[in-house]
C-alpha cells in the first residue's frame, strides 16, 4: 500500500488528505492531522477523492474523429492533427480560443496562458466559472485595492461576529463551515443571510431572510446602520476622503430594519469579526456592488486588515482562485497585470523568447459561441456554462475542437481531437485554495493507458505551434511561474517541494480604501406567484470529477440518488396548498418554458420560492430561460 | 511441572523480556516473512500505520496515528469478486488478499477494535473474504503507560492495557520490553531469542504501570454506562438529537475513523476486461445509507441518524449482543468531527440531558 500527501481537489477550502493506492488503484483517503486548514478533518467529498478518478470512465487513448466516429490514435498522429486542425482554423482567418478550468491544475492553466499568448498569439483565454467570480473579485478590488483581501479561512474560528452570505456554506465549503461552527460553539454571533433556511442558518444568532438574490439589499442596509450616527460607527479608523462622503450621502435616509440594524452593530463593535460570502450569494447583475459594499462595510467598522477579521470570498470550484492568478482571462496578464505592465512584458518576452500577445481576447461564452477552433482543458461544458447541455450544440459550429480531460465527458465525445490527461491523484501540480495556500498535488498511481499529465500534453502542444516549451520535471515549469505568476514569486525556493506547499503572504491593507456612493437601484420584481431558481451553488453533482464517483453522486445525498433528472424544491405549505406529496409531480410554467418534475418537500425552501438543482439544469433550466431566477405557476399533474 | 497463574490468573511463564536494543532485530525477523505495518512519522509530520521499510523509523513513542490499523483488514475499497466477460457468459472468481501481516505497535484501543470487528464478521454469517485477510494478521500491541490526550479507553474497558485483539502485548519497562503472548502464535513468537523470561519483578512493575496508567485518566470519563441506561430506557428526549443535528456535517468522519466501524455498501469497478465488484466504506450519517429501493428512507432526518449511530454504539440491546459497547474510547472522532457530535461530546449531553453545540 502506497501513500501521498496531496491536497483535496474540490472545494476551495484546501485541506489536506492521504490518498492511498493499492495494486495500482486509488483505494482510500485519509485527512491529514497535522494540515494546518484541514486539521485532520475531512467533508464527505473529502472523504471520498479516490473515487472520482477509479470510478470516472476514463479515457485512455487519443481520439480523432474520423467521419462520425472517434477512433484511438497515438500521441504523435494526435498532436500532429491538433496542430493541423487549429493552424487550418487560423489560416482561414477565424479565431481559436483556449478555455482553461478550475478543475485543472495551476501548472496546466498557466500552461494553457502561454499556449494562448506565446504559441498562438491571441487573448482567447478564459474559464466558465470566472464568469460569477470576476465580478466579485473586481468589486472587492476597487475597495481594498486587493481582489483578496488579508484574511485567512481559520480566522473564521476565532471571530466574534460574523457575517455569513451564503448559498449553503455546508455543502459548499463544509470546512469553512465547520470553522463557523466551531467560532459558534466559542460564543460568536452568527449573522446568516440568505433566502432559505440552510444548514448554517440553524446556528445562527439572527438569520435574515431576503428574497432571492437580495443579498445586496441587506449589505446597503448594513452600511446604512454602521454609518447612521446613532451608534458609534466601528473601531477602526478610515482615512477621512471624498468617496466616503460620497458614501454616506448615498445612505442617507435608507430605512433600515432593527433586526438587521442590531447585527450591524454586533459586527462593528465586535474586536474581531468577519465576513464570509460566497460566490453565488449574489445575483449576477448585483455582484460587483455588493461585494464592493461588503470591503466598504469591512473598512468603516475598521475590521479590514485587522488581523484576526477576515473577509472572505469562497469560490465555488476548486482552483478558481488559481485560474486567475495564472492568467486565464482575456483581458490581463497574469497576476491581473494589464497590457502595459513593462516590467511583466519583459519577463515573458524573456522567458517565452517572443512578444507575448497584449490584446484582450474573448471571454469563454464569446469563445464557445463565435471560435471556430477551441481548445477545451479540463472542462466539461455542460457542467459549468449557464446554458447547460444545450451549450454543446453550438460546438457543432466549430470547425475544430481538442478537449483534454480525463473522463469520457459529453464535451470530449463532441470533439475533434480528445488527448487523455492524467486525473486527481495521478499527477503532480499545485492549487490555490480561497486564502491563497498554493499547495501540492502529487501522483499516488499512473494514469491509465497511454494517457498523460496535462502540463506535458500542453507543453507539447506549445512546441508545435512553435514555441520550444521542454520541461525536465514540474520543477523547471515552476521555475518559469516563480517569475510570471506574481503569487508564485512570493514562494520561497523549495516551499513547493514541502509537504503541502507554500502559504502566501500578501502585505495588509494599507489606507488605500477608497470608498464611493453605492447604487440602491432596486431590480425588477419577479412576475408571478411562485419565484423559482437555481441552487445557487456550483452543484458537484454535474461536475464530471463527482459524477462518476459512487459515494458523491448518489449515495451522499438521496434526493440526487431518487431524482436523477431533477425535482424541484418546495416548502411544505406550498405542497400542501397544491395538495402533491413528496414524490408527486408538478408542472412549472414561466414566460420562458415550462417542465414537469417531482416534488421534494424541504423546510429549508421559504415559502413561495421553488428550488431547482443547478446539476439538473438540462431538463429543468428552461423555465428559467438562463437567468438565475423566474416567476413560475406551479400546477399538480 | 508449570508454574502456577498469579493473582490476575496469568501464567507468568508467559512474559518474557526483550532488551530495547533487540528491538529492531526483532523487526527485521518479522519481516522476513510478512509485511509489518507499523506507525511511523510520515508526509506532512503525520503519524501513519505504514508498511516498514526501515525498521529504525518505527514510532513507538507517545501518540497513535489518526487513521486506525482498520484498513488492513477491511480497506476503503476492497475487492471481493472478479467479474469477467466469457464468450457469451461472464465468469466470476474471488479474488483475496493472501499478505501475511504483523501489525506492530497497535494501541489497546484499536486491537479492542480488531477483536470487535472479528466477533462481527465471524458470526452470524461469516465473511470469508474478512476473515481469511484477518487471520493472516498478527497483532503486537503496546501498552499505553501514558495515555494519550483525547483517549478514554477506561471507560469503554479497553485499555490503557489490551485485554483482547491482540497477540503479543509490549510493555515499555525503560530499557527493556516485557513481551506477553497472549495467543499460541503469540506465545510462539516471543518464545526464543532474543526474548529471555521475565522475572517477577518486571510482572510487578508491569502491573504498577497499569495502574499509574489508569489513576492519568482521573476522574474524568465518558460516563458510557450512565449514557447507556438513558438511551437505553428511552429516556433521551427527541429534541436532544434534534438539537444536535445542525452541529453534524455528516462527513462520515465518525465511521471511518472508527476502529469498530464496518458497514460498508457494494459498488462495481470496472476494468478492462469486466468489473471488480467492491466492499466500500459507508456512514450511517449519509442521507441514503437507509434509503430503500421503494424509496422509502427510514431516517431521512439527520437526527434520527445520528440518534441510529448512538443507539448502535452506546444502548444496551447492542452491549448485551456483542459483550461491548461499539466504541473503544480512542478519542479519534473528537479530533475528526467536522462538526461537534464525536463520541464523548453526546455521551455528556445523553446524560446530562443538555445539549451545548
Amino acid at each position: 500500500m502506497t501513500t501521498v500527501l496531496t491536497t483535496c481537489p474540490f472545494c476551495t477550502c484546501g485541506c489536506g488528505l492521504h490518498l492511498q493506492a493499492d495494486h495500482g488503484h486509488l483505494i482510500g483517503s485519509a485527512p491529514s492531522e497535522h494540515h494546518p486548514v484541514g486539521q485532520g478533518k475531512l467533508c464527505a467529498r473529502g472523504w471520498h477523492a479516490h473515487e472520482a478518478p477509479t470510478w470516472g470512465q476514463r479515457l485512455t487513448r487519443p481520439l480523432l474523429r474520423r467521419g462520425g466516429e472517434q477512433v484511438e490514435a497515438s500521441w504523435a498522429e494526435a498532436v500532429d492533427e491538433v496542430f493541423r486542425g487549429l493552424s487550418g482554423v487560423l489560416a482561414a482567418g477565424d479565431s481559436v480560443g483556449v478555455l482553461g478550468s478550475a478543475r485543472a491544475t495551476n501548472e496546466e492553466n498557466f500552461l494553457a496562458v502561454k499556449l494562448v499568448r506565446g504559441a498562438l498569439q491571441t487573448g482567447n483565454v478564459d474559464f466558465c466559472l470566472r464568469a460569477g467570480l470576476q465580478p466579485v473579485v473586481d468589486g472587492i478590488a476597487e475597495v481594498t485595492g486587493d481582489p483578496w483581501p488579508p484574511g485567512r479561512l481559520l480566522d473564521l474560528e476565532r471571530s466574534e461576529v460574523i457575517l455569513l452570505f451564503e448559498g449553503n456554506l455546508a455543502e459548499t465549503h463544509p470546512r469553512a463551515a465547520s470553522l463557523v461552527a466551531a467560532a459558534v460553539k466559542r460564543g460568536a454571533r452568527l449573522v446568516t443571510v440568505g433566502w432559505h433556511r440552510t444548514h448554517m442558518s440553524r446556528l445562527a444568532a439572527r438569520h435574515l431572510p431576503v428574497d432571492s438574490g437580495a443579498g445586496y439589499e441587506v449589505i446597503t442596509g448594513f452600511l446604512a446602520a454602521v454609518l447612521s450616527g446613532d451608534q458609534e460607527a466601528g473601531t477602526g479608523t478610515v482615512t477621512p476622503d471624498p468617496g466616503s462622503e460620497a458614501l454616506r450621502a448615498s445612505l442617507a435616509g435608507l430605512s433600515v430594519d432593527d433586526p438587521v440594524r442590531e447585527a450591524a452593530t454586533w459586527y462593528a463593535s465586535a474586536a474581531r469579526a468577519s465576513i464570509v460570502v460566497s460566490e453565488g450569494a449574489l445575483l449576477p447583475d448585483e455582484a460587483r456592488n455588493g461585494a464592493a459594499a461588503l470591503a466598504m462595510l469591512a473598512a468603516v467598522t475598521g475590521h479590514l486588515g485587522r488581523a484576526g477579521s477576515a473577509l472572505l470570498l469562497l469560490p465555488s470550484r476548486g482552483n478558481q482562485r488559481g485560474a486567475l492568478e495564472v492568467g486565464v482571462r482575456p483581458d490581463a496578464l497574469p497576476g491581473g497585470l494589464p497590457f502595459d505592465d513593462e516590467v511583466m512584458i519583459a519577463k515573458l518576452r524573456r522567458h517565452w523568447s517572443r512578444e507575448p500577445s497584449l490584446v484582450t481576447g474573448l471571454d469563454a461564452e464569446a469563445m464557445v459561441a463565435g471560435c471556430r477552433g477551441l481548445v477545451v482543458v479540463a472542462e466539461d461544458l455542460p457542467a459549468v456554462i449557464q446554458a447547460g447541455r444545450a451549450g454543446l450544440d453550438v460546438l457543432a459550429n466549430h470547425r475544430f475542437v481538442v478537449v483534454l480531460d480525463s473522463f469520457a465527458t459529453a464535451t470530449a465525445r463532441a470533439a475533434h481531437a480528445v488527448l487523455p490527461v492524467a486525473a486527481f491523484g495521478e499527477t503532480d501540480g499545485t492549487t490555490t485554495s480561497l486564502d491563497g495556500r498554493v499547495q501540492r498535488v502529487r501522483a499516488c498511481v499512473s494514469p491509465p493507458g497511454i494517457a498523460r499529465p496535462g502540463w506535458q500534453v500542453l507543453a507539447e502542444l506549445i512546441s508545435r505551434f512553435g514555441l520550444p516549451c521542454t520541461y525536465g520535471s514540474i520543477g523547471d515549469l515552476h521555475r518559469e511561474m516563480t517569475d510570471l505568476v506574481p503569487l508564485f514569486a512570493e514562494i520561497g525556493e523549495g516551499q513547493l517541494d514541502e509537504s503541502w506547499g507554500a502559504l502566501v503572504s500578501r502585505p495588509a491593507t494599507g489606507p488605500e480604501v477608497r470608498l464611493r456612493a453605492v447604487d440602491l437601484g432596486r431590480r425588477d420584481p419577479v412576475e408571478g406567484p411562485c419565484a423559482a431558481v437555481f441552487d445557487e451553488a456550483f452543484d458537484w453533482g454535474s461536475d464530471p470529477s463527482v459524477v462518476h464517483a459512487p459515494t458523491l453522486c448518489r449515495d451522499h445525498v438521496a434526493r440526487r440518488k431518487l431524482f436523477p433528472t431533477g425535482f424541484v424544491e418546495m416548502n411544505k405549505v406550498d405542497a400542501d396548498r397544491l395538495g402533491v406529496k413528496p414524490g408527486w409531480a408538478v408542472r412549472l410554467t414561466s414566460k420562458h418554458g415550462e417542465v414537469t418534475v417531482p416534488v421534494v418537500v424541504s423546510g429549508e425552501v421559504a415559502p413561495g420560492m421553488a428550488r431547482l438543482p443547478f446539476s439538473a439544469r438540462d431538463r429543468v433550466g428552461v423555465v428559467l430561460g438562463g437567468r438565475g431566477r423566474a416567476g413560475v405557476r406551479v400546477e399538480r399533474v | 511441572m508449570r508454574p502456577a497463574n498469579d493473582v490476575h490468573g496469568r501464567d507468568p511463564g508467559a512474559s518474557r523480556l526483550l532488551a530495547k536494543s533487540d528491538l529492531v532485530s526483532w523487526i527485521r525477523r518479522l519481516m522476513d516473512d510478512a509485511e509489518v505495518i507499523a506507525p511511523a512519522t510520515g508526509a506532512g509530520g503525520d503519524l501513519m500505520f505504514a508498511p516498514v521499510s526501515d525498521p529504525e523509523a518505527v514510532w513507538l513513542g507517545p501518540g497513535n496515528p489518526l487513521q486506525p490499523p482498520k484498513q488492513y483488514v477491511l480497506p476503503q475499497t476492497d475487492p471481493i469478486v472478479r467479474i469477467e466477460r466469457n464468450g457469451g457468459g461472464v465468469q466470476v472468481s474471488s479474488i483475496s488478499d493472501e499478505r501475511t501481516r504483523v501489525i506492530f505497535g497497535m494501541r489497546s484501543c484499536d486491537a479492542r477494535g480488531m477483536a470487535y470487528l472479528r466477533r462481527m464478521q465471524a458470526t452470524d454469517l461469516p465473511d470469508d473474504a474478512y476473515l481469511r485477510r484477518a487471520d493472516r494478521v498478527t497483532v503486537v500491541t503496546l501498552a499505553c503507560t501514558t495515555p494519550c490526550t483525547l483517549g478514554f479507553c477506561v471507560c469503554c474497558d479497553a485499555g490503557p492495557f489490551a485485554r483482547d485483539g491482540h497477540d503479543v502485548q509490549l510493555v515499555d519497562l525503560g530499557d527493556r520490553f516485557l513481551a506477553e503472548g497472549a495467543t499460541e502464535r503469540g506465545r510462539a513468537m516471543v518464545a526464543e531469542a532474543p526474548f529471555r523470561p521475565a522475572t517477577q519483578v518486571d510482572v510487578v512493575k508491569r502491573d504498577e504501570l497499569e495502574r499509574e496508567a489508569e489513576r492519568h485518566f482521573g476522574d474524568e470519563s465518558a460516563h458510557l454506562g450512565a449514557a447507556m441506561r438513558r438511551i437505553s430506557t428511552r429516556r433521551v428526549a427527541e429534541e436532544l438529537w434534534e438539537a444536535m443535528s445542525p452541529w453534524c456535517f455528516e462527513c462520515g468522519g465518525c465511521n471511518f475513523i472508527c476502529p469498530t466501524c464496518y458497514c460498508f455498501s457494494v459498488k462495481d469497478r470496472c476494468q478492462d476486461h469486466g468489473w471488480e465488484r467492491c466492499r466500500t466504506w459507508d456512514s450511517c450519517q449519509y442521507s441514503a445509507f437507509t434509503l430503500e429501493a421503494s424509496g422509502h428512507n427510514p431516517r431521512e432526518r439527520r437526527k434520527d441518524r445520528i440518534k441510529r449511530r448512538f443507539f448502535h454504539k452506546v444502548s444496551a440491546q447492542y452491549y448485551q449482543r456483542d459483550g461491548a459497547v461499539g466504541c473503544v474510547g480512542c478519542g479519534r472522532c473528537v479530533q475528526t468531527c467536522l462538526g461537534t457530535t464525536d463520541m464523548p461530546a453526546v455521551v455528556a449531553a445523553i446524560r446530562k440531558g443538555v445539549w451545548h453545540g
